[in-house]
């Protein structure tokens, strides 16, 4: 029984019904999410404003060290220390499920792409697997293989790059040191516990080549990022928009020297794993004991989703009746953490429970007023809701900011209803748990933790242990993405000796031939991943072309506004929860560290959010709905 | 003497694309000099990285680098050219061109400052810099960027191949906030 607010119940088989008798299952009242936090209404907070002079507005605009354009306002009580209203605001509309309308859909792995300059592949690969899915076409194992390394490459650049260039700062030298000066003190005589895996004597010694522009860990990011680019564009031609990714598999020709080039950039992420997996956990148990309540900053509910990725070559079929099958035999499981509790890992119980609203986005309602609700049910029956992705229309309506109404580009997604949050570490959290991995040398579920094997470098061989938390908050996401490169190189590993498998066998076939039906009306779904998490493209095809295209990414689900419900969306739960340690009086030299450290965490991915275009054309940098001034005007 | 003719800016997007163009049309063309014709729109770390692939006795001493940048200050079809003083803003700003640089914006300031900053760009930089009229999709220019677009691949080859032409451009800070180039006043 997954769910707790949807009226889905499951027979004895286990397949999903509605329940019997309630008249408007999906409407808002039908389903409210039970044991939510609320945000307090605008009123009580303007009221709180007036009334106290320590409380004041917080704005960031924008978030600096993020991936594309975010804003965030809060409202903080700087004698409390905390924060009393926290609003997450998408500043930019794209649109890319309205440029796909009408196209081939072939056209989905090119332009989607771009929807992303960090992880292009991963919108490629989503889309060729919607496209499969809606066509019957099954790639073959050793393009299955392919597939799973390059996008793994993929997130071996993206970890390094948000973990020391975009995160790592914000606990660094330069930037502890002007906002909790103490604690830099401290961190100065803190004997390192792994030292003799990262080589940084104290933990001082560590923030400080975390420095950005200088610090060796900053330069040393940027060299990595070249490594896994370099390996990248060996399988798919160009980075961040690969070439070479078509439904049915790969379109790269696969040799054994393509192979090993790609291997001495791969096995050179076993050590840097072993370092980034020492360094994270250093420095999240340094803050820890300097002071628990870091354990606050940005802490929320354990409430995560994953679709899974890096499908294993022999279970696979690209259909959505064998999702449930083959979704469970991937090397990252899918699944839905719930406070803390693996609910579900079958990826129909998972696609029928998402829904998107728009009550504070701006868009307009797709739903009621008389529309047609497309498809009532997925491809084998089971249930869907009028807010579905599939069933879903996206009809852009930019207008003023208000927080009583509408005040971002992002949309609301939830998963029974729930605030959920997407991430590298829903993989890993889900994989631990499930105990579904396939069998391999290199990475073992123990149901509590997850195992990692990294062979021999320049440093010994290791094994990590990743726990899962008894907290969630910013510092163990930032540690999970840590531990997660180390996974993500042993992923790509166990795929590249079955390649090598393959080779010697002869078999070089990397893709399927598959025609697009020129008749009737075809649906898919692709459930990926990025290297934030959660993916998927929901497409419709009529008659050959793009009738519905729908993306949600991860930092759609965390970068979410409140909901009809008022129930926060993970940013703003975080930011909320987050005590102001800055050790600052005066609110003018506050910096907001805390807050951005929560943010942050989440590795925020803005142009994925809100998937750039406009009637007009296409915008590239703009930003065109400005946070400052809202509500001035109530409008 | 070693000199990069490098274009900056995206395919298809009419105006934004001058810099590819650019590329494009000078990439097969016989050179005198050493002149390389390199198409640079991409992350602006890898084209750091890119520069300084090139061994110490290889590394360019001129960079002519073509793009299409909206200043919003000269009508569309202007054209500016200038010596980059080489000045880089402050640290928070360069932090915020690698962020933007390595999470994918392709922009000639973020390219300038970043391979600026962590080296690779050689100490002579040349920016030829065209005014967009429009942002949208599409393989043709306005017609104000159409009428310039020879006029910006000849002003190229004479940067690239005449350092004399090229040590009298004005030296300034990024966008050559001086009024355009006498004698180059193109279109």
């Amino acid at each position: 029984m997954c769910f707790k607010n949807l009226p889905i119940e499951f027979d004895a088989e286990g397949k999903p019904f509605l329940r019997a008798g309630v008249a408007d299952p999906y409407g808002p009242s039908t389903a409210t999410p039970r044991g939510a936090p609320a945000q307090l209404t605008a009123e009580r907070i303007e009221d709180l404003l007036k009334r106290n002079g320590y409380i004041k507005d917080l704005d960031f605009d924008p978030v600096t060290r993020v991936a594309g354009a975010l804003a965030f306002h809060t409202v903080a009580d700087f004698k409390g220390r905390k924060v009393l209203e926290a609003r997450s605001m998408a500043t930019l509309f794209r649109g890319y499920e309205v440029i796909m309308i009408g196209r081939d859909p072939r056209d989905a792995i090119f332009i989607t792409s771009r929807a992303c300059g960090v992880c292009g592949g991963v919108h490629s690969v989503t889309s060729a697997m919607a496209i499969e899915m809606a066509i019957g076409c099954v790639p073959p194992p050793l393009g299955i293989l392919i597939r799973n390394i390059a996008l793994a490459l993929e997130f071996l650049y993206d970890h390094p790059l948000h973990l020391h260039l975009l995160a790592g700062p914000d606990y660094s030298a330069a930037m502890v040191g002007p906002t909790n000066p103490s604690l830099l003190a401290r961190a100065r005589s803190a004997q390192a516990p792994h030292a003799e895996i990262h080589g940084f004597r104290t933990i001082g010694d560590l923030m400080e080549d975390l420095n950005p522009l200088t610090g060796k860990l900053y330069l040393e990011a940027l060299h990595m990022t070249r490594v896994a680019r370099e390996a990248y564009v060996l399988i798919c031609g160009k980075y961040p928009h690969p070439q070479t990714i078509v439904p049915g598999g790969m379109s790269s020709t696969i040799t054994l020297s393509v192979m090993n080039e790609m291997f001495t950039r791969l096995a050179q992420f076993f050590d840097y794993s072993k370092k980034l997996a020492a360094i994270w956990d250093d420095l999240t148990e340094f803050f820890y004991e300097a002071n628990p309540a870091y354990k606050q900053v940005g802490a929320r509910r354990a409430n995560l989703i994953d679709t899974g990725i890096f499908d294993h070559h022999e279970a696979y079929d690209a259909s959505y009746a064998g999702a449930t099958a083959w979704g469970e035999r991937r090397w990252a499981t899918p699944g839905v953490i719930m406070d803390g509790q693996l609910v579900t890992t079958d990826l129909h119980a998972l696609n029928i429970g998402v829904e998107e609203f728009v009550e504070h986005s701006y868009y307009e309602e797709w739903s009621g007023n008389g529309q047609r609700q497309h498809f009532p049910t997925d491809p084998v029956g089971n249930p869907l809701s009028p807010y579905h992705p599939w069933n879903k229309v996206t009809k852009p309506r930019p207008q003023g900011q208000n927080w009583k109404e509408k005040y971002t580009w992002d949309t609301a997604p939830r998963w029974d209803r729930q605030s959920m949050e997407a991430g590298a570490y829903a993989r890993l959290w889900n994989t631990a748990v499930a105990q579904k991995l396939p069998a391999n040398p290199f990475i073992e579920a123990t149901g509590t933790s997850l195992k990692l094997r990294l062979p021999k470098g320049a440093l010994p061989e290791l094994e990590l242990e990743w726990k899962v938390p008894a907290v969630w908050n910013a510092f163990e996401r930032n540690r999970a993405r840590a531990y997660c490169t180390g996974f993500t190189a042993l992923v790509a590993m166990n795929n590249w000796l079955a390649a090598m498998d393959r080779l010697k066998l002869g078999d070089t076939k990397t893709s399927t031939p598959f025609e697009i039906p020129k008749r009737g009306e075809q649906r898919g779904v692709g459930f990926w991943g990025a290297g934030r998490g959660y993916l998927t493209h929901h497409l419709t095809l009529d008659r050959g072309a793009v009738a519905n295209y729908q993306i949600l990414t991860p930092s759609t689900w965390n970068a979410s506004p409140t909901d009809r419900w008022q129930q926060p969306g993970p940013y703003e739960e975080a930011v909320l929860n987050t005590p102001l340690l800055e050790e600052t009086e005066d609110p003018a030299k506050f910096k907001g560290i805390d807050i951005l450290r929560a943010i942050r965490s989440f590795d925020p991915c803005m142009p994925c959010t809100t998937h750039i275009h406009s009637d007009a054309g296409v915008i590239t940098r703009e930003v065109n709905t400005c946070a400052c001034g809202v509500d001035d005007d109530g409008g | 003497m070693r000199v990069i003719v490098a274009g900056v800016g995206y395919r298809n997007l009419r105006d934004h694309s001058v810099g590819v163009v650019v590329a494009d049309r000078l990439l097969d063309r016989s050179w005198l000099g050493d002149v390389v014709v390199e198409d640079l729109s991409y992350n602006p770390i890898a084209v750091m990285q890119r520069l300084e692939d090139e061994p110490p006795e290889r590394r360019f001493t001129r960079a002519v680098v073509v793009a299409a940048v909206e200043r919003g200050n000269r009508p569309p079809g202007a054209v500016r050219a200038y010596r980059w003083d080489g000045v880089l803003p402050n640290d928070e700003e360069i932090q915020r061109a690698v962020a933007e640089a390595v999470t994918g914006v392709i922009a000639l300031d973020n390219t300038l400052v970043v391979t600026r900053h962590f080296g690779g760009l050689p100490d002579e930089v040349v920016v030829i810099e065209v005014e967009p009229g429009v942002q949208e999709f599409g393989e043709d220019f306005s017609e104000p960027v159409a009428k310039v677009i020879e006029q910006v691949c000849d002003l190229a080859v004479a940067m690239a191949t005449d350092a004399a032409a090229a040590a009298r451009l004005p030296s300034t800070g990024l966008g050559g906030a001086l009024p355009s180039v006498a004698g180059n006043r193109l279109g």
